[in-house]
């Protein structure tokens, strides 16, 4: 097709022929309305950085992490009746870490033995989207948009299987273990960003909800032993090969699908299966991670990223008002909380570093956003609003802890990876609002700094019906490079 | 205005910058566009090329030599729009300089290795798809190809100098037309009485069979339109009641054969609130971007269903891939909406109002004045309109795709392409048009084609180039054909779906022996003549032994009604002389049940108000429950107030309700068509459940089904490793195919042979050859144990060839 003038059209219209610009297979993928990568001729100069890390482990605090309670110790007043909720800034005392003059909140002494090799991100910062909600931040922090979108944004794990691929082909290259999917409160909104959206199911999450039941998922159907499995693939590749429609095999679409069953074959039959299974973990080391399923998540995470995968999820689960989520009992649940990621944290850190994989393996700590003792915020207000002071004062214990959604100073934790090790960057405000007062990060400038060390250009973009999309917004995510060892 | 000293202040301070980590990067379509727009493209854009320069890509850009990355001062390009030479400046002398600042902006913009928008073009592209409708000359038959499409094709084919793809068989064409048509297999008897039929036009008479079917075509098309309209049982949004479905109307629509513009015409103006979901979309929480309000919702769903127009683009900006501008797409987004509606750019607003008005004013204009129901009846006219031939091409075009496995424009919602023939599309979109849209005569005449019954074309490998048509292409099962497939073998499909519809048609002959049980009821006024707009509450408490397995409401109110089940809002109706009906086995659940209706009287001085409701219900125990108005439901003056669809608490003591005399008027309008209604909704008739009618599952979502948040008009082509694990061990698959296993033993008394027949007739629509039989009979032995039948099983459906139409 030509560009040609045409008299009749508008004028002052710009319009484009993108096929023109199609190498053929993009063509191909095009004409089938699939998304098309988008190279340096298309947007102008990018190279792929090279990646200080070959996998990823998202440890997700669904539901809103505060960092007050965690990362970013203020002020401590204890409980008691009549406390003012102004007043009230941590409900936790502060402890030391392994870095000299870092401190961190009482309850994680595994993970402050360990933060000599982390860097924190005290600043991190997420845009007003209205009114906080839970399921337009996660969706925002895992694909990097703000829903809703007019095409399905994928997920940050599906982008780094679309670019990158498993680092094992036999192993599917984006795991997502510990949300359940199905049943629980705002299912359909969690459903929305657990997804490789446009790229197509090929890059999706295979989901694991029970860590203890992964196996399964990569077993031959319950009942089904493996002599039988094995069988039951011989027959199917006798009645492929003696089919009397042979002649139509040699059809793309066809030997596409041969493939993909081979693959799954292939996964549900290899010894990396096994890395599925943590019963075959000793029982020593089980107990050390054992605190629930957000634990036995984090160990699965370790053996799957040691057969292999490039991207694990390992959530706490968001499940409305419950674990991080906490909305009353704050400071009781937050005790629960500490318990439950602790010790598989830091294990998860030690057995990386002791199998010589923490240099190439980048683990983070991240939540959808921070929460604060007083009054959340409401449509139309800015992060400062979201403290606005709401006189009050303290009767009972539940009404102790941090109950409201803050989205002005978040903490995110990043080891390894080629990250620095036992530095702090950015900080937030030491009185209320605690907003982020010193090198704030967007969540388009995290995830650049997450892509860049897994070796992808916060650049990388496709086209997918005639949009360019890109896997930091607009292409205008930038890495925080003093993060970078 | 700038003083030329701050200027070049501003000039100096920003090089320096622009190499350091904390510039700004350059935005291309903001910063650089706007500068080539105004001073080069006139000469050197488009098919302008003054000088043999043409600026319209990034590749030409970096050909040309006119510009330096490594050394931006000595960029050719720099040069001439500096040069003080009125020889050889540019832009040549008599025309505006560019300035200072506009020449930092291009320098900044070659250092940073020219960022181009992707596939931004200068250019022009050269086609525009007609608007009218045309009808094309027809071609001479060749011999006895005497099927218009076959002409065309024919002449498509010498054109190319190609051969016609060969015939399928009868059996083959079984299998397609079928899953084609309706979604399922046939099954072995209906195989073998196909293939002994001596008929000559048996295949025709097969395909209008089938297209009688009216519940299986309305269960099978359900699927394509939901996908088309963003509609389902569950997603995000429900939850809030920020989205309506429209599954009832939709299903009714397509039992009916509603002809496709009165199908339009009722989603973009609709009479009821059970086809508005469309147009209303989905009413997000907390602020969405400008791109995405419901009114910009409104206008991108409009475009992409109806015309195959992306208004993704032109929402955030002037589109780079079709003509469509910014303006142009709030115009249409105006029509619906209620406020002022502020054109943003890119999310700022440009301190524009948008103007109601819709793209193809050839045919007719919206009258922005006009109230926002006249818009939208005036937009709905101009859609349907009989000159609006893009709207006919549109579907036209999507229905061939599903049939033929390949669009006339490809993909299908880029129709500013050029159709491959575009006399193919013309002619049925012109036929669609003159059989009064009728959707079933559409398939009917590219099924009863040639070259619809022609055999596959075998694509080696990826395809590039101008497409031609060498026959039709292989499409793999959908995941709602896949699983209905499955499940017709095995015999294995639930037994309860959750599509809110009545799956068969009221006949007005219909002999039904049932009797109306409803009372109309009031409150205390109705002892003399109610108030007019008197609102009260009235409700009854009903205990349920088990979950409904099927049944329904009929229902109306003198004059309006809001019901409520378990305190959410269900149903709403303002004109009592229709009945409405209403599926209940997805809002009952076993246990205690609250149906409360808020209804209303009207008029202007005391008239007659009532309320009637009357259900039957077969629950899951077997026990069949009616449920209707009368003296047993309670009332309360105090309606409450409703809060996103949910019913807000209710003061006050609740009295038993007044049994009102229906006057002539209600009974003479309500009594007949209630009886037929509900004679519907108690239909006790088992159909088997398919996939369309069910929530989506983590199965159906791997197999490709979409989840519905945005119009997604074509289901992915390939299978993937993900999928093919789900295929391989997803528990309810593998429980599917152990029941099957069962049924299969059962049926052929345990013979290995006959089993094997009976699966490859009705699995593959054809005779196992000896080969297959033989590798079959070694694995299950004399006696087939159940594990083996079940393994035997899952490898057919797994074959391409059960994956596969073709």
């Amino acid at each position: 097709m030509n560009y040609e003038y045409d008299p009749k059209a508008p004028e002052h219209i710009i319009r484009r022929d993108f096929l023109k610009q199609l190498s053929a297979a993009g063509a191909a993928a095009m004409m089938a309305g699939e998304p098309r990568s988008l190279s340096a001729n298309d947007v102008g100069h990018f190279a792929h950085p090279a990646a200080t890390a070959d996998s990823c482990i998202l440890l997700w605090m669904g539901g809103g992490m505060a960092a007050p309670d965690t990362f970013d110790p203020k002020r401590y007043l204890p409980f008691e009746k009549g406390l003012k909720v102004a007043d009230m800034l941590s409900t936790f005392p502060a402890i030391p870490t392994a870095v000299s003059g870092l401190e961190i909140c009482e309850g994680m002494e595994g993970i402050a033995s360990v933060m000599d090799r982390a860097t924190l991100i005290r600043s991190a910062v997420q845009p007003d989207l209205g009114s906080i909600l839970h399921s337009r931040h996660q969706y925002h922090w895992h694909t990097g948009y703000v829903p809703p979108q007019t095409v399905a944004a994928p997920h940050i794990g599906a982008w780094m299987a679309r670019v990158l691929g498993p680092q094992n082909p036999v192993m599917p290259a984006f795991i997502n273990i510990g949300q359940r999917l199905e049943g629980v409160g705002e299912s359909e909104e969690l459903k929305a960003f657990t997804t490789a959206g446009f790229f197509g199911s090929e890059y999706g999450p295979l989901n694991l909800p029970y860590p203890e039941e992964a196996a399964k998922s990569v077993r031959p159907p319950q009942g089904m032993t493996g002599d039988r499995f094995v069988n039951r693939n011989r027959l199917y590749r006798k009645l492929i090969d003696q089919s009397p429609e042979r002649a139509l095999m040699s059809d793309y679409q066809q030997e596409s699908m041969l493939r993909s069953m081979e693959n799954a074959y292939r996964l549900l039959s290899s010894k990396e299966r096994d890395a599925f299974d943590i019963a075959l973990e000793p029982e020593e080391t089980r107990q050390k991670y054992d605190t629930g399923r957000f634990g036995r998540g984090c160990l699965l995470a370790r053996r799957l990223v040691e057969s292999g995968a490039r991207f694990v999820e390992v959530t706490t689960e968001y499940v409305p008002f419950l674990h991080w989520d906490t909305h009353s009992e704050g400071h009781t649940t937050m005790d629960r909380m500490h318990k439950e990621i602790d010790s598989p944290i830091k294990q998860l850190i030690l057995d990386l570093e002791e199998r010589g994989m923490l240099e190439r393996t980048l683990v983070v700590i991240a939540s959808e956003f921070s929460r604060d003792a007083l009054i959340e915020g409401q449509p139309g207000s800015n992060a400062a609003d979201q403290a606005r002071d709401k006189v009050d004062e303290l009767s009972e214990m539940k009404h102790y802890g941090l109950h409201r959604h803050f989205t002005g100073g978040t903490s995110v934790v990043m080891f390894g990876g080629g990250m620095k090790r036992g530095f702090v960057y950015g900080k937030t405000a030491d009185e209320r609002p605690l907003m982020a007062v010193e090198n704030p990060v967007s969540i388009e400038d995290l995830h650049a700094t997450i892509m860049t060390a897994m070796g992808v250009s916060p650049k990388t973009g496709y086209d997918i019906e005639g949009r360019p999309f890109y896997v930091t917004k607009d292409a205008k995510g930038e890495a925080v490079q003093e993060l970078f060892a | 205005m700038i003083s030329r000293l701050t200027s070049l202040f501003f000039f100096t301070l920003l090089l320096p910058l622009s190499t350091s980590a904390e510039a700004k990067p350059i935005d291309f379509a903001h910063d650089v566009v706007p500068i080539l727009q105004k001073h080069c493209v006139e000469c050197h854009g488009g098919r302008e090329a003054k000088g043999s320069f043409s600026l319209n890509t990034r590749a030409l850009w970096v050909e040309s030599g006119f510009v330096d990355t490594d050394d931006v001062a000595a960029s050719h390009i720099i040069d001439l729009v500096t040069s003080d030479d009125p020889e050889s400046q540019m832009p040549p002398k008599g025309k505006a300089r560019v300035s200072d600042q506009e020449v930092a902006i291009l320098k900044q913009w070659i250092s940073e290795d020219l960022p181009w928008e992707a596939g931004f073009s200068f250019g022009v592209q050269s086609y525009e798809p007609p608007l009218k409708p045309r009808r094309p000359t027809i071609p001479a038959a060749d011999g006895n190809r005497s099927h218009p499409i076959d002409r065309l094709i024919d002449q498509h084919l010498a054109e190319y100098g190609l051969p016609r793809p060969g015939l399928i068989d009868d059996a083959t064409f079984l299998r397609r037309v079928h899953l084609d048509l309706v979604g399922l297999l046939p099954t072995p008897e209906e195989l073998q009485k196909f293939l002994a039929d001596q008929s000559p036009d048996k295949r025709t008479h097969k395909i209008r069979e089938l297209l009688a079917d009216d519940t299986a075509y309305a269960d099978h098309w359900l699927s394509f339109f939901n996908d088309l309209l963003r509609n389902d049982y569950s997603g995000t949004g429900f939850i809030t009641g920020g989205r309506k479905q429209v599954s009832s109307w939709l299903y009714e629509s397509l039992l009916y054969n509603k002809p496709f513009d009165q199908m339009a015409r009722e989603l973009i103006a609709p009479s009821s609130d059970a086809s508005r979901g469309f147009i209303d979309g989905i009413k997000w929480r907390g602020n969405v971007s400008a791109g995405q309000t419901v009114e910009i919702q409104f206008a991108q769903s409009l475009g992409q269903a109806f015309l195959g127009i992306n208004l993704k683009c032109a929402s955030c900006h002037d589109s780079f891939i079709d003509r469509w501008t910014l303006e142009e797409s709030y115009g249409l987004a105006a029509i619906y909406s209620q406020r002022e509606l502020e054109i943003h750019r890119c999310d700022k607003p440009i301190g524009k109002t948008a103007k109601a008005g819709w793209f193809f004013p050839e045919l007719g204009q919206i009258d922005p004045l006009a109230s926002r129901e006249v818009r939208l009846q005036q937009l709905a006219g101009l859609m349907a309109h009989p000159e609006n031939g893009r709207f006919t091409r549109t579907i036209a075009n999507r229905f061939w795709h599903r049939l033929m496995g390949r669009g006339i424009v490809h993909p299908l919602d880029a129709m500013q392409s050029k159709p491959w023939n575009e006399d193919l599309l013309d002619f049925l979109a012109i036929s669609l048009r003159d059989q009064n849209y009728d959707l079933k005569q559409l398939l009917e005449l590219i099924a009863t084609s040639e070259s619809y019954q022609s055999q596959v074309e075998i694509i080696e490998g990826p395809q590039s180039g101008d497409y031609v048509f060498r026959g039709p292409r292989s499409r793999r099962l959908t995941a709602e054909q896949f699983l209905d497939s499955v499940w017709q073998i095995t015999g294995s499909a639930p037994d309860k779906f959750d599509a809110p519809v009545f799956r068969t048609k009221v006949s007005a002959e219909q002999k039904t022996d049932l009797k109306l049980k409803a009372e109309w009821i009031w409150g205390d006024s109705a002892k003399g003549v109610p108030p007019a707009n008197e609102t009260i509450v009235v409700r009854t408490i009903i205990d349920l032994r088990a979950a409904v397995k099927r049944g329904g409401a009929v229902l109306t109110c003198d004059n309006s009604h809001v019901l409520f089940i378990n305190r959410r809002e269900v149903d709403k109706g303002d004109d009592w002389t229709k009945v409405r009906t209403l599926p209940l086995h997805t809002l009952l659940k076993p246990g205690k049940n609250d149906i409360t209706a808020i209804v209303t009287n009207g008029g202007a001085t005391p008239n007659p108000a009532g309320f009637f409701f009357d259900a039957r219900l077969q629950l899951e125990n077997g026990e069949t429950v009616s449920l209707s108005s009368d003296a047993t439901w309670e009332w309360n003056p105090n309606a409450p107030t409703t809060r996103e669809g949910r019913l807000g608490g209710i003061k006050g003591t609740w009295k038993p309700v007044t049994i009102v005399e229906p006057n002539k008027s209600w009974t003479g309008a309500v009594n007949a068509q209630a009886t037929a209604l509900l004679a519907v909704a108690a239909d006790g008739k088992s159909l088997m459940v398919r996939a369309s009618l069910l929530k989506n599952t983590a199965l159906m979502k791997s197999l490709g089904r979409p989840m519905r948040e945005q119009i997604v008009s074509m289901r992915p082509t390939q299978l993937t490793t993900l999928e093919a694990i789900d295929l391989s061990n997803e528990a309810s698959l593998a429980r599917a195919f152990e029941t099957g296993a069962r049924h299969l033993i059962a049926q052929s008394d345990g013979d290995a042979k006959r089993l094997t027949r009976e699966l490859f007739l009705f699995a593959l629509s054809r005779e196992p050859t000896s080969n297959e039989t033989q590798i079959i009979s070694d694995m299950l032995g004399e006696k087939p144990e159940p594990s083996k039948v079940e393994d035997l099983l899952w490898s057919i459906c797994m074959l391409p060839e059960f994956f596969l139409i073709r």
